[in-house]
């Protein structure tokens, strides 16, 4: 069963633009990632395109807390900030990425929000 | 060019070479026939090999080379290459924990997870998540999740378990899932997360966990009566268990488990005596009664002929250990082997401190901080080979080379030609190994004593209190100003300024405590705020070389009275620091000396004092040789 994609909601969230590409799993770690340090989510399907930093871009640049993470089909996460320019973001995940690397990259996008260090 | 007179001895080109523990400088100058110099160049390089042995050829070469080519002189025109004679000092040092904390039996996770989940306290008996199922209803169940779990999948299990009844009253996971596990629960409880090795946390046992609110630390399990509430513990064994509150202090979770022949010790590593023989008398001092003491018994040894260690204790090992470090420095190939008990330390600088370490035992990797003394010792030695150095400095570079002087009131004679400084002066050479000062009174006359502890040591604490376990990252700490990258485009420096930079900063300086190297931000890998990183630096700074400063400075003042002083100049690769000299100056400006950073030759700033001294003195024999002449 697909996550259930939430609306813009009134309070600031880190938005998630996602491919429809994108596997399921992909998704849940991100959010679980974003969740675990106590930050909100909202998700938005997004046909193109298909990569992850430009979706991440678009997304940082939309989300009222500047960050965005965007999904590709490939499986790939992006963590951005609406400041940095959109080839450097802010993390990606390796090719050949597992659900740990999914869950980092959820986790770093929370800890932006929030001023601590990344790692 | 001026032609030379055939019965005058012209202007000579002469180099003064300083050959120090990490650099070696170098003054190119003309002596002109009645004394009077002309400067060239200076030049300056890191020192090859250990000072004061042949390796040290190369650098000095270089050195000289260097001076020449700004100059444009060559080799060639050089009449003497003047070489300083070593400081007959080296300096070890040693440190050693005074206290150990060990769990002999897993009873205690006292470790901050990021991000617990829950608050509150429960109370129960350890089960394996696998097992909840068989769990009887009523009793209250503390559940511990393995390796491999899906949150979901332990927030369902745990949710079912509750609705038949089964008390479960917190969890300990491996993986960092609290929030999300705690998020899917329908009854609260506290979770304590990332505990790495949950396997050993012993199943059926009485356990208790905690987790505060965010911004609060935990009361109960940090306070002795607290456990003994928990646990009904009885008198002897709240003693016992002491040693686990006082542990978990400060912890925003914990988890305690209560094995029947579990217990943490707080062990005391019995220290033992310093013995040091000086002045006519040998005084003894315990260890563990910390710097101050050891400093004020030391001060009454002193001149110190020999300090000692008892055998069998932390101390006699610390002192064993340095010695073996100098005979291996002072052995020299071809020479029959220094023996380890004819080394005499002549000094010794003692420093509290403590060290972050590993709770032997601990599942989570919980670190406590535990008491240590650092000592900083300083040996003579007579087996300077400065003169094999002059040797190979000379058929490398087809001039004469001579010792020039000794290091202290070379550096003196270079410290004079600083702008607005006047006999009496002393010059304190802030170094690596050793603190030196040396005093040239109105009437001409010098003496130089030399202390143990310099940068050397205050790198070693950096390192250490903060647990970096890396000294290069350590010295960054001791040379930059810190900041804080409080955006991708801005950063906070220590002093509350903040910077905009036009490039983004790197993710991985992001929100972190950074050094501001001068090839940008590097982070500090500590959990510690920017102030309490400045706190141990600055103490670390003053405990070696404030304290040093005062102890050196004592030693050459005309009976030990500092206001018998009048200007200070300091000097040495550590005068270069950005607070050092501030700091030092703080603590002598109340016995009114003037004191401030040498600037020798007007140009040089601290540096080059020995070697333009090298200079000076030649200059001052070539004057007098001539005036002998004309007569």
């Amino acid at each position: 069963m697909p996550e259930q994609v939430t609306v813009p909601g009134p309070r600031p969230a880190v938005l998630v633009y996602r491919h429809p590409g994108t596997p399921a799993a992909v998704l849940r770690q991100v959010r679980a990632g974003v969740e675990e340090e106590g930050v909100p989510t909202d998700v938005v399907d997004v046909p193109g395109p298909d990569d992850a930093t430009a979706l991440a871009h678009a997304a940082a640049g939309e989300s009222r807390l500047g960050v965005g993470i965007g999904l590709d089909a490939s499986g790939t996460a992006a963590v951005h900030h609406g400041t940095l320019p959109e080839r450097t973001p802010v993390a990606a995940t390796p090719a050949e990425a597992d659900p740990s690397d999914w869950r980092r990259a959820g986790r770093i996008a929370a800890r932006v929000v929030k001023h601590l260090p990344l790692a | 060019m001026t032609p030379v007179d055939p019965g005058r001895s012209p202007a000579r080109l002469v180099v003064g070479v300083d050959i120090g523990n990490s650099t070696t400088e170098a003054c190119l100058a003309v002596v002109a026939p009645e004394g009077s110099i002309t400067h060239l160049a200076t030049d300056l390089t890191r020192t090859t090999g250990v000072k004061g042995t042949p390796d040290n050829t190369e650098g000095a070469l270089k050195a000289i080379r260097g001076a020449l080519a700004r100059a444009g002189r060559s080799a060639g025109q050089v009449e003497t290459v003047l070489l300083n004679e070593a400081t007959p000092v080296i300096s070890g040092l040693a440190m050693e924990t005074i206290t150990e904390t060990i769990i002999t039996e897993s009873t205690m996770i006292g470790h901050n997870p990021t991000t617990p989940g829950g608050e509150g306290l429960g109370v129960g008996t350890t089960r394996s998540i696998g097992e909840l199922g068989e769990q009887q209803p009523g009793e209250p169940v503390v559940c511990v999740v393995p390796h491999g779990w899906d949150f979901d999948d332990v927030a369902a299990t745990l949710n079912a378990a509750v609705a038949a009844g089964v008390d479960v009253v917190a969890a300990i996971l491996a993986g960092d899932d609290a929030v999300l596990v705690t998020n899917r629960l329908e009854r609260p409880i506290p979770v304590v997360d990332e505990v790495s090795a949950v396997e050993k946390v012993p199943l059926g046992m009485l356990a208790a966990v905690e987790v505060a609110a965010p911004g609060r630390t935990i009361r109960t399990l940090s306070n002795s009566y607290g456990l003994a509430t928990v646990f009904e513990l009885d008198p002897v064994q709240t003693r016992q268990v002491s040693p686990v509150a006082r542990a978990l202090t400060g912890n925003r979770s914990a988890v305690v488990v209560r094995t029947p022949t579990g217990d943490v010790t707080d062990r005391r590593i019995p220290v033992g005596e310093l013995v040091l023989h000086g002045a006519g008398k040998t005084l003894r001092v315990d260890v563990d009664a910390g710097a101050e003491a050891i400093m004020e018994v030391v001060g009454r040894a002193q001149p110190l002929d020999d300090a000692r260690g008892e055998p069998g204790t932390h101390v006699g090992g610390m002192l064993a250990q340095v010695r073996d470090t100098m005979a291996d420095v002072m052995d020299i190939a071809g020479q029959p082997d220094v023996p380890v008990s004819e080394i005499a330390i002549r000094d010794v600088l003692a420093v509290d401190t403590f060290v972050p370490a590993e709770v032997r035992g601990g599942l989570a990797g919980e670190v406590a901080l535990e008491n240590a003394v650092a000592l900083a010792a300083m040996v003579r030695t007579s087996r300077s080979r400065m003169q094999l150095v002059a040797d190979l400095v000379s058929e490398g570079l087809g001039a004469a080379a001579e010792i020039g002087g000794v290091e202290g009131e070379m550096a003196v004679g270079g410290a004079l030609t600083t702008p607005g400084v006047d006999r009496p002066i002393a010059v304190l050479d802030l170094g690596g190994g050793s603190t030196d000062a040396a005093l040239l009174t109105r009437e001409g006359e010098c003496t130089a004593v030399h202390v143990a502890g310099a940068g050397e040591l205050v790198t070693k604490l950096i390192d250490s209190e903060l647990a970096l376990g890396d000294r290069d990252v350590a010295e960054g700490v001791k040379w930059f100003p810190l900041g804080k990258v409080e955006s991708f485009f801005h950063l906070r420096h220590e002093d509350g300024t903040v910077e905009f930079v036009d490039q983004p900063l790197s993710p991985h300086v992001f929100a972190r405590v950074v050094v501001l190297t001068p090839d940008g931000p590097a982070p500090v890998p500590t959990r510690h705020g920017l102030d309490h990183v400045r706190r141990v630096r600055r103490e670390a700074k003053r405990r070696v070389f404030v304290v040093n400063a005062l102890r050196a400075l004592r030693q050459v003042a005309p009976g030990g009275n500092l206001r018998a002083l009048e200007f200070v100049v300091l000097l040495g690769g550590s005068a270069l620091d950005f607070e050092i000299p501030d700091m030092i100056a703080d603590a002598l400006a109340p016995h009114g000396i003037v004191c401030g950073t040498g600037n020798v030759l007007g140009t040089e700033g601290p540096r080059n004092a020995v070697a333009s001294g090298l200079v000076r003195a030649h200059a001052a024999l070539l004057a007098e040789e001539a005036r002998c002449r004309s007569r």
